[in-house]
């Protein structure tokens, strides 16, 4: 099946309209205000978690379960983010899961783009054998073997540090068929070419295939990055000491204090998702095109 | 070629970048107790009090004696596959905080440090007899009681006004304690007067407070384990409290929501006004002192055969493994001097381990109004309940508990079924 | 991530040549091959391998996080068998992967069918709607904690308000499951959305004029064009669906935490419990190779669905 790999042009208004006969423009007129109507109407709900998270982030102190049903603030204030960054480490946990996200996301990519060219271009023993041991992986959750691996971490020392969250975090096979799947639509004659000129393989690689790669590579780093910044199960696990948390770790931490502040926690969210709203709306082509050929979300 | 190269540097670069914003010390290989000479790793969760007062006591004891204490707080639930972890793989840190349920587990699988010599006799009994005893197994001492905590009634003065039922009348001291039936009547006056989505009281009894439901036992004058360790949970006492706590939900005295495996903690649902009476405890006075925005009191526990309390708090221990077992047993020491504790309880409304500090010696920072009301109600915690509370067998205990209590409150499980699966719990959890 | 199972089998990059003259070349080949896969192999023989044999060594002993483990046979395997906690949290699994894949793909559909059509603002809306596939499950049970918040949580406020009455979302189970399926749809509806809409505009519009002209109605425009037409798409967002439904954890972790009374305890969080919160670690990696036998099985099932679609088609 190779179903979805079409371009998904999210966008993009460029879509062939059918041809319209005169007699159904009325009709064509009610149909698009309803249809309009039902649009908006979903996006509303579908946004409105998000809304509700502004609102209680901004809203004084207590007026989130308070009785009464209010569905904006009664001031806007600043109070909940002058207190989470007065009384938590909040930066040190965003710098924390940025170098986690660069160095997942740096090693990830690399040896993706390496076996996913050794899978897709280069022939030795038990090649597909390989492939096919590593794709029946990818569907397996970390609760699989959560308990086995923090075993083998607290074992090698690496318990409570970045290696800890970010080895097994690289040990992700997702990207390597991404990336087999483009090294297979490049034409052989380009390498052919390359190969007659006397190159070899790595300079081959370096030189003619990566510099075509160029999407692909966006892909795998947004998707990675993106993953690796909302992970949460294994550096719950994996982390021990407050100043190296992430913020999804952090997130807990604030909800596992006595009476949670669920105004602090919303302002603390929103600073967790701000980061990932920007690079999508930046990069929403690339997004779209790495979940519809990954289904990596 | 070259702009290939210009990426990767720019990775690199981002990285390095990125690594040096957050400081290099993530990359370190095991952490935990193998810094410095004069350095101690000192492990706890703490609320936002608790977390202030003891960094200011770090700062003190590291002035005092030049070393260095990092100090490392983490999420409650987290705290102790964190430290079983560290533990296994032989990284643990030097000092951290345990609940007295937990220490037994440590300290009956040899993993605490031996106090026997750091403390002479007089200075044995200076504490709390039935505390020290909580931090003893087998009759050596791992570890210190740093604080104790106890839970009273607190109420919101407005819903009850609002119901009728007048502030001067209400009880003040262990003497005058509601009993079950007065408390029962006040329950079902309130029940009354609120409207539906509101409730009369909750009890913390949600996830790791599990073990407050034994209040109601020992209220009612039953015990659950001899000190042999046998069962003795299945009692006429024990089916008398379980039969009053399941009546709260039956009666929806006590909002749905907070069953001892819910996820909504009682002190939560009293300051957001879905509740008009709390069974808290008092480090949970600066919470509320915080969020509430209406008048609140502290009341004594209510009482049947006897009063009775649940024994909170925390004591500090050492690990065995420790390289620095002098310094750890220095700063242990000093964490339980008459003026850290002080210090420490006054800041956070909790309760001194010191007899010395008993009474009214503390100058609570934040409602010290209350504060007589928890004094006097830890008087009700007698060694025999204590002695059950901190067995070793506790922690698994309060796992069948919560699942068995889950099951009599929600899925109406009878009271015998749930009384024999108890004492079967507890016989496998004891060994007995 | 499924599609490449189909590539395994189909596309082979050039012919397997055996010219005598070449065999110094291919064996180059063969190790520069190796050389490119070795990191990948190492960091995945190392932290998912080893620890798959791990687990499978320790889902045999009693451990308790710290002292020596003790063996035990097979006996956390017999405590499953007999663990009615275990078999509701597998029925609940599979309950909520029953509920939320169809209405991901019927809602997912619907959203592309419509947001494909002509409307003002579309990549707006589009945009807005996919939304949430960027936001962290942690975050998003955040926000739907004090949404559903039982007492006074704005759901309930609403529902007041409008005649309908509160719902019981923190203590009963029904409710409480109700809340965390919305979540997993709320979070991937965008992504069924975008699959479908990328399915949509393969398909040539010049079917839907013919089929106009023989008179048929939208609705059988949609049931005997759209539909079939997506068959590829659908089967896809089928396996990503309940993949992703059969992994959730995060969203129940911090919402429910598997209450109340295990209502809506998966195996995934119900192997967490058991590996990290009760000091079950023996048992815990007990249910973690439960889930890894599930997840390979289901694996298989799809590569040989697979297979034959590929036939067929």
């Amino acid at each position: 099946m190779t179903a979805p790999a079409q371009q998904v042009p999210i966008a993009a208004e460029a879509v062939p309209r059918a041809p319209r006969r005169r007699g159904r423009r009325d009709e064509a007129r009610r149909g698009i205000v309803w249809r309009t109507i039902v649009a908006v109407v979903v996006t509303i709900i579908v946004v409105f978690p998000l809304y509700w998270m502004l609102v209680v982030a901004f809203s004084p102190r207590g007026e989130v379960f308070e009785p009464g049903l209010r569905l904006w603030p009664s001031s806007l204030t600043l109070e909940n983010f002058e207190k989470i960054f007065d009384r938590y480490p909040v930066w040190t946990w965003f710098g924390n899961s940025l170098v986690i996200g660069v160095f997942i996301t740096a090693i990830t990519t690399t040896v993706n783009l390496l076996a996913g060219y050794a899978f897709a271009r280069l022939r030795f023993a038990g090649r597909d054998a390989v492939f096919l041991l590593v794709l029946s992986t990818m569907m397996i959750p970390v609760q699989a073997i959560m308990v086995a691996q923090f075993k083998l971490i607290s074992g090698l020392e690496l318990y409570g540090t970045y290696w800890g969250v970010i080895l097994p975090g690289a040990a992700a096979a997702f990207g390597i068929f991404l990336a087999r799947q483009f090294f297979l639509s490049i034409p052989d004659e380009l390498v052919e070419a390359a190969r007659i000129d006397g190159a070899g393989h790595i300079r081959i690689f370096l030189q003619v295939v990566l510099p075509l790669c160029k999407p692909l590579i966006a892909v795998l780093l947004l998707l990675t990055f993106l993953g690796s910044w909302n992970d949460f199960a294994w550096p719950l696990i994996a982390l021990k000491e407050n100043e190296l948390f992430t913020l999804p770790v952090g997130l807990i931490y604030l909800k596992g204090q006595t009476t949670p502040d669920y105004n602090a926690i919303m302002a603390m969210s929103l600073v967790s998702v701000i980061p990932m709203v920007l690079l999508f709306l930046f990069f929403q082509r690339y997004f779209v095109q790495g979940f519809a050929r990954s289904g990596i979300r | 070629m070259a702009r290939t190269m210009r990426r990767k540097a720019g990775i690199a670069a981002l990285a390095v970048t990125t690594t040096a914003l957050a400081g290099c010390a993530g990359f370190g290989g095991g952490g935990g107790g193998d810094e410095g000479d004069d350095t101690l790793s000192f492990t706890t969760w703490a609320s936002e009090s608790e977390q202030l007062a003891l960094e200011d006591l770090v700062a003190q004891f590291e002035d005092e004696s030049g070393a260095t204490v990092e100090l490392n707080v983490v999420p409650y639930e987290q705290m102790f596959s964190n430290i079983d972890a560290q533990l296994a793989s032989g990284d643990a840190p030097d000092v951290f905080r345990v609940d007295y349920g937990n220490l037994g587990v440590y300290s009956s699988q040899e993993q605490l440090l031996d106090l026997s010599d750091a403390f002479s006799g007089d200075e044995v009994d200076a504490f709390t007899p039935a505390l020290w005893e909580a931090v003893s197994f087998d009759g050596a001492p791992y570890g210190v009681p740093h604080q104790t905590d106890v839970s009273a009634l607190i109420v919101n003065l407005d819903m009850l006004a609002a119901a009728g039922i007048d502030a001067s009348t209400l009880p003040t001291t262990q003497d005058d304690a509601w009993t079950w039936e007065e408390f029962a009547d006040v329950a079902a006056q309130l029940r009354t007067a609120l409207p539906a989505e509101q409730y009369p009281f909750v009890v913390n009894w949600q996830q790791g407070g599990t073990p407050r439901w034994m209040s109601w036992l020992f209220q009612a004058g039953g015990s659950f384990m001899a000190e042999d360790g046998t069962p003795t949970i299945d009692s006429p006492e024990g089916a008398a409290a379980l039969d009053f706590t399941r009546s709260f939900f039956e009666n929806q005295w006590v909002p749905p929501t907070s069953t001892p495996a819910g996820t909504v903690y009682a002190d939560s649902l009293f300051s957001e006004q879905t509740t008009a009476m709390a069974f808290v405890g008092s480090f949970l006075v600066p919470d509320m002192d915080y969020f509430n925005e209406f008048e609140w009191t502290a009341l004594p526990m209510p009482r049947d055969e006897r009063g009775a309390t649940d024994l909170g708090g925390n004591a500090l221990v050492a690990t065995a493994e420790t390289d620095q077992p002098e310094l750890a047993t220095e700063f242990l020491r000093f964490m339980v001097t008459e003026e850290a504790m002080s210090t420490f309880c006054a800041a956070t409304n909790e309760l001194p381990t010191l007899t010395a500090l008993e009474g009214d010696a503390i100058e609570f920072a934040i409602r010290p109004d209350v504060m007589p009301v928890f004094v006097d109600q830890a008087t009700t915690i007698e060694p025999e309940d204590v002695r059950q509370l901190t067995s070793p067998a506790m922690a698994e205990i309060s796992v069948a508990m919560q699942r068995e209590l889950e099951a009599a409150f929600v899925n109406g499980q009878s009271t015998e079924e749930t009384l024999a699966n108890l004492d079967a719990a507890i016989a496998e959890a004891s060994g007995s | 991530m499924t599609q490449a199972v189909a590539h395994a089998e189909g596309v082979r990059p050039g012919r397997v040549r055996v010219r005598p003259g070449q065999r110094r070349a291919r064996r180059r080949e063969g190790l520069v091959g190796l050389g490119f896969l070795a990191p990948n192999l190492v960091l995945m023989i190392g932290f998912l391998f080893v620890p798959i044999v791990l687990a499978v060594q320790l889902s045999f002993q009693e451990t308790r996080g710290f002292g020596d483990p003790e063996w035990v046979g097979a006996a956390n395997y017999e405590t499953m068998v007999q663990d009615p906690e275990f078999w509701r949290s597998l029925a609940n699994t599979v309950l909520f992967t029953a509920v939320t894949v169809p209405i991901e793909l019927a809602a997912g559909l619907s959203l592309a069918v419509l947001l494909n059509s002509v409307l003002p603002a579309r990549g707006l809306l589009r945009t807005l709607i996919v939304l949430p596939m960027v936001i962290s499950g942690v975050a998003s049970a955040m926000i739907a904690v004090i949404l559903f918040y039982e007492s006074n949580g704005l759901v309930n406020k609403v529902l007041e308000a409008v005649g309908l009455g509160r719902i019981a979302w923190q203590s009963e189970g029904a409710p409480a499951m109700l809340s965390v399926m919305l979540v997993a749809v709320w979070l991937r509806l965008g992504f069924n959305m975008v699959i479908y809409l990328a399915g949509l505009q393969a398909i040539s519009p010049e079917l839907y004029e013919a089929a106009r002209i023989d008179g048929a109605t939208r609705w059988q425009q949609l049931r005997s064009i759209t539909v079939p037409l997506l068959g590829s798409s659908t089967f896809f967002l089928l396996i990503m669906n309940v993949i992703a439904s059969f992994q959730v954890f995060d969203v129940i972790f911090v919402m429910t935490g598997g209450g109340p009374s295990g209502a809506t305890s998966v195996l995934v969080t119900y192997a967490y419990r058991n590996g990290f919160l009760i000091r079950e670690q023996g048992y815990g990696a007990a249910l973690g190779i439960v889930i890894l036998l599930i997840t390979l099985a289901f694996t298989f099932l799809q590569w040989r669905t697979n297979r034959s679609r590929d036939q067929v088609g």
